[in-house]
């Protein structure tokens, strides 16, 4: 009988584990407000540091510039890792791996425009751009059902 | 007319080569954009004629019935010009009745445009159908105001709709904005699915050759492209809400 009650404890503690992801996997509504929550003032903080962007790169200015993409590219990457953190709706598990895959390589264009307006390389900085805003388009494109504003990739943000 | 046949050709092959069209959805609606200048390539300093095509959608995730549109708005960036001095308009009252071959013997020098409509007509007791109009849009006043008049025709069943869209200050990066009113005279049934315009128009005045719309690319000499929004559409429905999606595209320099 002593013997028995580890055993038994042991076996409820792996059924625990094994039901715990289950139940903290919040439903598709509930994902979707959570990220909202935490997109919104990124967003909004985003807005902010790229105002005028276009028109800097438009006036030559590029390290005015670049200093606007660098802020908003630690915004980006902050949400990112922020919103990645957040528990998944079981269903939607690949859908989202795919979604996170292309806010990545996002973050990882918006480093490479900021990288590249820095050394005043203005014509490559122009290039990663098309290829930020296309990737921005496939990632709404993956979570289109989900409805996201504040998350969805707008090209308006950016200045 | 050649030149239109130039720029909707240039455009189609424009619109196949770029990605699909930018959607957004809100609950169970999801609202579609896509659209582009032709030429891409434009002069920095000063604008160039262009044509603008522009595709918009509604459609239902599950696939039930859609709502009412009672508004279209369509934002277009300030940087564009529209010019109508000294080209011809066209009043509403000739087109209210008239066929499409009827509306341009009366109108055809005011046509700025073409494009069509598609819509899903449920009426009570009978199964969901569809109907395709022609559109063809030409330049109006009504009460003062700029107006891009839609005049739409579908054979089957025959039926004529006009539909001004007019002309407005916008806001933000959209300083020019199309707002046009679904009449509720065309009663509770049609419901908007899809619509494409291209508009474009040479014309000659004083003796010199203008255009319905111009452009310019304004970039920096040593850049060779830039983005800019293109355009914004916003639906807004029967029961109060709204919805929209906004695209960017890139013009080159010349």
């Amino acid at each position: 009988m002593p013997r028995l009650i580890p055993i038994v404890f042991l076996a409820l503690a792996l059924l625990a584990a094994a039901d715990a992801p289950a139940a903290e996997a919040p439903t598709r509504d509930e994902y979707v407000e959570r990220l909202e929550v935490m997109c919104k003032p990124d967003a909004e903080a985003t807005q902010r540091a790229m105002k005028g962007a276009r028109g800097d790169v438009r006036a030559e200015r590029l390290a005015v510039a670049a200093r606007k993409f660098a802020k908003a590219t630690a915004i980006f990457g902050g949400t990112v890792k922020q919103i990645s953190a957040v528990p998944r709706p079981s269903a939607d598990t690949d859908r989202l791996a795919k979604w996170f895959t292309y806010l990545n390589r996002q973050e990882s264009y918006l480093g490479q425009i900021t990288a590249q307006l820095r050394q005043d390389h203005g014509i490559k900085a122009q290039r990663l751009t098309a290829r930020f805003i296309h990737t921005g388009n496939l990632a709404n494109n993956v979570v289109l059902a989900f409805g996201f504003n504040w998350c969805s990739f707008k090209f308006s943000r950016y200045g | 007319m050649r030149r239109l046949v130039v720029a909707l050709a240039a455009l189609a092959a424009l619109t196949a080569t770029v990605a699909q069209a930018e959607r957004a959805q809100r609950g169970n609606l999801i609202v579609s954009l896509d659209g582009g200048l032709s030429p891409l390539a434009l002069p920095r300093d000063r604008p160039a004629p262009v044509a603008v095509h522009l595709e918009g959608g509604l459609q239902t995730a599950d696939r039930s019935p859609l709502p009412r549109v009672t508004r279209i708005e369509l934002g277009l960036p300030a940087q564009g010009v529209v010019s109508t001095k000294g080209l011809p308009t066209c009043p509403p009252r000739l087109l209210r009745d008239a066929k499409p071959p009827e509306a341009l013997a009366f109108c055809r020098d005011a046509l700025v445009g073409r494009g069509s409509l598609r819509a899903s007509v449920a009426l009570p007791n009978q199964g969901p159908f569809s109907v395709r109009a022609g559109v063809l849009a030409f330049n109006a006043r009504i009460d003062g105001s700029r107006v891009v008049l839609l005049h739409a025709y579908t054979a089957d069943p025959p039926t004529v709709a006009v539909l001004p869209l007019r002309l407005r200050r916008g806001s933000g990066r959209f300083g020019l904005a199309l707002v046009g009113d679904l009449s509720p005279a065309l009663g509770p049934w049609p419901r908007l699915r899809r619509f494409d315009i291209t508009l474009f128009r040479r014309y000659l005045y004083n003796s010199g050759s203008r255009s319905y719309l111009s452009a310019s690319c304004p970039i920096p000499e040593r850049l060779t492209a830039g983005f800019f929004s293109l355009a914004e559409l916003t639906f807004r429905l029967a029961d109060g809400r709204r919805i929209g999606t906004a695209i960017a595209r890139s013009c080159r320099a010349r």
